[in-house]
């Protein structure tokens, strides 16, 4: 058994669109999926129940239905209604509302792990609910929702290859596509498995380094209002 | 367009078989799963440098890689390596239950932490051998504590299972495809299938939280 190294390199265009498009997505994907996430979460948390059930039914739903079968109904049952989306914008769309439902969760565990004396001294301070949100308790959020971000957003870019099977131009597809050129499906499958690999680490170091950056323990540091 | 669910319902009897085929997946890789993440936990803790390292380097390919990527590298790059032809059935509960195994072992590695240390101790006291203080002592009270958060496991393998129609596994999504394609009716047909997919997660999951807050009224 023999590496067949030139049928990777031979068709290396392939590869670069592919790592270029899934990045793309990913990155485009995640900052939507975390303004999302934020929303529900603020709906989630709100004491308005025309906020407060409509978000939990969300959460629920996009947490307990498989990704590929909601990018399957975006895909193939929304022309129906006349609304037809190209594969990769369907991408986009899919993997933010889905990411945006772990991220409310996320920042949601975030909100209640923030100390209760925190909001008993902003409400005591008379601050408005909108401003003390935003100015007290989400700033101490990064503590507590930085390492569990951080596995979503991964989750998303792995989650990223589902978007193959909607013919979405990324990595897997372009796997698909070399080995269905030249027959390699070792080379081929592993060395998008390491791409992936690469990707995902240095998005863990990058994050790794951008968390000790923020001295997410000191709290101190980062309850001043300004 | 109508919806036309009264049309689809009685056609939804491969969408039943499919969700069948997908719990029997779901349970044959958990299974796997937890073995693999026994396995991985036991290795983390061996005295053996070589074993600890392959556990490293296997939960970050695990977790570095989309479960997809996983799948496929098994069902079409293993076989041919290692010449034993395996279908798609054994690669994709082998691929599940490979990837699920990486997670299992971080689980347990959570519930093993909790173990007290007397334990151990006590368990050296009574001078049993090394197999039996984690067969008979620990292992049973790490597995006792952390059953709530395998159940929401499962959850998880049963939403990576639709990534084995990718391999001409006929489970739910498999089976929906097919009948869309027959009936031209994705829209009911995709909407039954995420409704089975959310009752089975959504009872399972909220079977786990049950687990949980009720392991939270009996912690010592």
């Amino acid at each position: 058994m023999t590496f067949d190294y030139a049928a990777i390199w031979d068709n290396r265009d392939i590869l670069i669109n592919g790592v270029f498009n899934t990045l793309l997505i990913s990155f485009i994907a995640i900052p939507i999926g975390i303004l999302i996430g934020v929303l529900i979460c603020m709906a989630r948390i709100s004491k308005r129940r025309l906020l407060h059930w409509p978000a939990i039914a969300y959460i629920e739903l996009m947490r307990n239905i498989p990704l590929l079968i909601l990018i399957f109904m975006m895909f193939y049952a929304l022309p129906f209604y006349g609304i037809r989306l190209s594969g990769l914008t369907t991408g986009f769309v899919c993997l933010s509302i889905y990411g945006g439902a772990y991220f409310a969760e996320v920042f949601r565990g975030g909100v209640e792990a923030v100390p209760k004396g925190q909001f008993d001294a902003a409400k005591a301070l008379g601050l408005k609910y909108g401003f003390y949100m935003r100015r007290v308790i989400f700033p101490q959020l990064y503590t507590y929702v930085f390492p569990p971000g951080t596995n979503i957003a991964l989750t998303m870019i792995k989650e990223s290859s589902l978007l193959s099977m909607i013919t979405v131009a990324e990595l897997t597809y372009a796997a698909h596509d070399i080995n269905g050129r030249t027959f390699t499906p070792i080379e081929t499958f592993a060395t998008i498995a390491l791409i992936y690999w690469i990707i995902c680490t240095v998005f863990l170091k990058l994050t790794g380094m951008l968390q000790s950056h923020v001295h997410t323990d000191d709290l101190s540091n980062s309850m001043a209002i300004r | 367009m109508d919806l036309q669910f009264l049309d689809i319902i009685p056609k939804s009897g491969p969408l039943f078989w499919g969700a069948l085929y997908t719990l029997f997946v779901g349970l044959i890789a958990c299974g796997v799963g937890i073995f693999v993440g026994t396995g991985l936990l036991l290795m983390r803790n061996s005295r053996f440098w070589l074993l600890r390292t392959f556990v490293g380097i296997y939960g970050s390919f695990i977790r570095g890689t989309p479960a997809l990527v996983q799948i496929l590298v098994f069902y079409y790059a293993l076989a041919p390596l290692t010449g034993i032809n395996i279908g798609p059935f054994t690669a994709g509960i082998m691929a599940v239950g490979f990837n699920s195994g990486a997670y299992v072992a971080e689980i347990l590695r959570g519930g093993l932490s909790r173990i007290p240390k007397g334990q151990w101790e006590a368990a050296e006291a009574l001078g049993l051998p090394k197999r039996k203080v984690w067969f008979k002592i620990i292992l049973p009270q790490v597995f006792h504590s952390v059953i709530p958060l395998l159940v929401n496991e499962f959850t998880m393998v049963i939403k990576i299972t639709p990534l084995l129609s990718t391999i001409t596994l006929v489970e739910l999504t498999r089976a929906s495809q097919m009948l869309y394609n027959e009936t031209f009716r994705p829209v009911e047909v995709l909407s039954l299938a995420a409704l089975i997919y959310f009752i089975i997660c959504f009872s399972i999951s909220q079977f786990g939280e049950h687990l949980q807050r009720r392991s939270r009224k009996y912690r010592l």
